[in-house]
């Protein structure tokens, strides 16, 4: 139950980033999608039902504060979460490079399944080319945030709480297990 | 059968469980028109803490924009640095509050050529991802804010309210891909449609034969229904005459700079008395 606090808190913050920090900083209305990482990070560490439950939740809290479509993230957020579960299953989890890689495929299926929703589902708009075209810099950029954050986090653990351990991170530290 | 089910139950549920999604999402999308309660509850408990980190970001940005300014100054004189330092604070606090009001000024000017009510508001977050278009602002159903009401700056269109909660709601801007304007040419009458395409817009089903310049003023047309009628959306940027078709590709460059949006206007239902 309190990891569940821990993730709709964080959930809340990488929103309240997304909308009312970053954008006085990054241009032309990019912004790094860390609910997405967040998103990824739950499907490497919690249980599928679960997991699955919250983040189709967290999709649909998102479509408050993104777009005009409601059940639209939840659908994405979902599939991508199920598709991180399919993965992690089949691969050497243990590997900070890893979070990396499934950010950056993460991002490229988010546009995918964004793109599917919209053009089939909602007539009489052309969605793709505001999707596809800015794509490469929103990876990169979701990439980037994925680092950071990777590393803030092992810092912020090694610094203020070094006894407890937070779920997952370990292994997600490169100089454990690689 | 039942061995084939236990192996494969895990990926059928989440297939099934992503299709159930899917379709949810499909029937939201015919049916959910207004502002449910839990869009009001979640607008109402993040519209105060957006509106905070974006002041906190904005008075940041001046102390830190008053800091740089000062790294070139003399270091011998700590006393006259600190001086100069608090006097160029004030004095972007004074060139900020000078451009709040000058904006503030065109957006009254505006306001009085407006026969409906209109209603000032302050830009307080963005979306949340980078392939939409809208913003919050802060003023809601508690101000007679409704969903489908138009919103402008002094400049021109800036979009409609989609999702409204007590003192927050989303703006749908013009260049949201969802976004679809009836519009007209200023000069020429040539009729349209405005569709969003992030940064510009595109002005589609003018016919190929309408003349259009570059640089014509777009207006509203007042057939959707939504926008009353001669508001400017912007500018014609391109105009691509194809060799064959009924109509021509037309770009059009928004009159309103929507990375520099700050206040804007609700135009309100009711008729100015």
């Amino acid at each position: 139950m309190n990891r569940v606090l821990v993730y709709l808190l964080l959930s809340g913050a990488a929103i309240v980033l997304q909308t009312a920090f970053l954008p006085h900083f990054l241009p032309y209305g990019f912004k790094p999608d860390l609910l997405l990482i967040l998103v990824i990070y739950l499907g490497l560490h919690e249980r599928t039902w679960r997991g699955a439950t919250l983040v189709y939740a967290l999709g649909w809290a998102y479509d408050v504060f993104a777009g005009s479509f409601p059940g639209l993230h939840g659908f994405v957020l979902l599939g991508i979460f199920l598709a991180v579960r399919a993965t992690v299953s089949r691969v050497n989890a243990e590997s900070s490079l890893l979070l990396m890689g499934l950010v950056l495929l993460g991002s490229l299926m988010q546009a995918v399944l964004t793109i599917f929703a919209l053009e089939f589902f909602v007539e009489g708009s052309d969605f793709w080319p505001m999707i596809f075209w800015p794509l490469p810099l929103q990876v990169v950029l979701n990439v980037l945030a994925a680092f950071i954050l990777l590393r803030a986090a092992l810092w912020g653990q090694l610094r203020f709480m070094p006894r407890r351990r937070v779920p997952g991170l370990h292994k997600l530290d490169s100089r454990h297990g690689t | 059968m039942w061995e084939w089910w236990r192996k494969n139950r895990v990926v059928l549920l989440g297939l099934l469980l992503l299709l159930a999604a899917l379709l949810w999402y499909s029937v939201s999308l015919r049916q959910q028109k207004e502002t449910s309660f839990f869009e009001t509850l979640l607008l109402e408990a993040t519209g105060p803490v957006q509106s905070a980190f974006t002041s906190l970001v904005r008075s940041t940005a001046d102390i830190w924009g008053s800091y740089i300014n000062l790294v070139d100054t003399e270091q011998q004189n700590r006393r006259l640095r600190e001086q100069n330092s608090l006097l160029k604070s004030e004095l972007n606090q004074l060139k900020e509050i000078s451009l709040e009001n000058q904006r503030l000024r065109r957006l009254l000017e505006f306001k009085k050529t407006q026969p409906v009510k209109t209603l000032p508001a302050r830009v307080i977050a963005e979306d949340a991802t980078s392939w939409f278009r809208t913003v919050v602002i802060d003023k809601g159903y508690a101000d007679q804010v409704h969903e489908g009401q138009p919103v402008v700056a002094a400049e021109g269109v800036v979009g409609r309210v989609i999702r409204n909660g007590p003192h927050e709601s989303r703006v749908l801007l013009i260049t949201d891909a969802a976004s679809a304007v009836a519009a007209l040419v200023q000069d020429s009458r040539s009729r349209g449609i405005c569709r969003g395409q992030g940064r510009a817009l595109s002005f589609d089903f003018v016919l190929r034969k309408e003349p259009l310049e570059l640089g014509e003023a777009v207006i509203t047309s007042g057939m959707g229904g939504v926008f009353p009628k001669g508001l400017l959306i912007g500018h014609v940027s391109s105009v691509n005459r194809m060799e064959f078709g009924l109509f021509q590709a037309v770009e059009i460059m928004p009159a309103v700079d929507f990375s520099r949006l700050e206040e804007v206007l609700v135009l309100l239902r009711e008729v100015e008395p």
